[in-house]
């Protein structure tokens, strides 16, 4: 059972010689890495999406310019692109303000389920994903839920499947996303600090790319750590979703191997 | 034409900026980490480092440093998503490490050509 193989061992335990490379993160302060409280600080996920949404401004930016070039600035087309780059200064004034704030928005908990999320992310997933890769879904408790604001919950599911496609596009392979529960009784080493629950929601991403080293695995929830074909465009994707996960009383679990693929779990107090 | 280097992680971004600089007649090579950057820096060809900062594997600031031993006089600019409270910190300590200037996204490529051809004269 994966689940127990993880909490088996932990990123505390550095020179323990392990069949596959087990990290859990728990918002606890572990060797090497920042103090739970500066790695999930609001101010370091505001940072984060701030920052990732100034690279795709910039895109946004840069593709409305070049296509405007060669086009009649009194034409419709014209004015339309102009529009866009309105739009993004809109934007760009928004990131502006969360980067210099240094807030993080309110966001709103509700009752979600998480099967709804979690197909919605493999919907806006499936066209990206190329033909060598295949995802897989298990939905085992389709009426699980959760309290979350369902727009980070999607952002989290979305940062952590973009990864497991990323490291598996060269050779290809499967991504199965799994949605189960788990008893307390049987989660072992439960989320320091958190409201425990009687029951957590267990939302699974196993990939079949090529994994990570302990020693890379030890680092991925570093901000602007990125693993090579395990990114996030910026490094922080899997900071910010330890932060969102974190704030919600849950946990990210990881389990990886070189060679082998890697497991990342997510467990969420449920609802019910 | 001048050489330009561009280092980002973002393949898109990286893709825009080359296409808008080799519209401009640069030669153009890319990078997608620090690493690269070294690796494939030709000093008799680059002039001009565009460097992001935030970065897999070696950073924006390693590249920053590598290029002022390798080629002094080469340009560096550095570009940046963040602000103040964030990373953006990371502009200023390229630009105390050397970068001729710092640039935060978002921005317009046409704004950034216009910089790379002043900073050439």
């Amino acid at each position: 059972m994966i689940l127990n193989d993880i909490n088996n061992s932990s990123v505390k335990t550095p020179k323990k010689r392990l069949s596959d490379t087990q990290h859990r993160h728990s918002g606890e302060p572990e060797k090497n890495l920042p103090k739970a409280q500066e790695r999930d600080s609001p101010g370091l996920i505001t940072a984060g999406i701030a920052h990732d949404l100034n690279t795709i401004l910039t895109l946004i930016y840069g593709y409305s310019e070049l296509a405007m070039e060669g086009l009649d600035p009194s034409g419709e087309n014209y004015r339309n692109i102009n529009k866009i780059i309105q739009s993004a200064d809109r934007a760009k004034t928004i990131t502006g303000q969360l980067l210099a704030r240094g807030i993080e928005a309110d966001h709103d908990r509700i009752t979600v389920t998480v099967k709804d999320v979690l197909r919605e992310t493999l919907e806006f997933l499936r066209p990206v994903a190329t033909d060598k890769i295949i995802l897989r879904e298990e939905i085992l408790t389709p009426g699980v839920t959760v309290s979350a604001d369902p727009t980070q919950l999607f952002r989290v599911f979305i940062n952590l499947a973009r990864n497991a496609i990323q490291a598996m596009e060269e050779k290809g392979g499967t991504l199965t996303v799994t949605l189960d529960t788990r008893k307390s009784a049987e989660v072992r080493n439960l989320p320091a600090g958190k409201r425990m629950a009687d029951e957590y929601a267990l939302i699974r991403f196993a990939d079949t790319g090529p994994g990570m080293d302990e020693a890379t695995a030890a680092r991925m929830f570093e901000p602007f750590f990125t693993a090579g074909k395990q990114r996030m465009g910026t490094g922080l994707g899997l900071t910010v979703a330890s932060g969102i996960i974190s704030a919600i009383d849950g946990e990210i679990r990881v389990t990886t191997k070189k060679g082998r693929g890697t497991v990342i779990e997510i467990l969420i107090p449920s609802l019910f | 034409m001048p050489g330009v280097m561009i280092v980002e992680d973002d393949l898109s971004l990286r893709e825009l900026l080359r296409e808008a600089l080799e519209k401009r007649k640069y030669t153009v090579i890319t990078a997608s980490d620090g690493r690269e950057a070294i690796l494939k820096f030709r000093p008799s060809v680059i002039d001009i480092v565009i460097t992001d900062l935030l970065m897999p594997e070696e950073d924006g600031l390693s590249v920053i440093m590598n290029i002022r031993k390798i080629k002094p006089e080469t340009k560096i600019i550095a570009i940046s998503g963040g602000g103040k409270a964030g990373p953006g910190s990371y502009l200023n300590i390229a630009k105390t490490l050397g970068a001729d200037l710092i640039f935060s996204k978002p921005f317009l490529p046409s704004e950034l050509v216009q910089k790379v051809r002043e900073i050439l004269g």
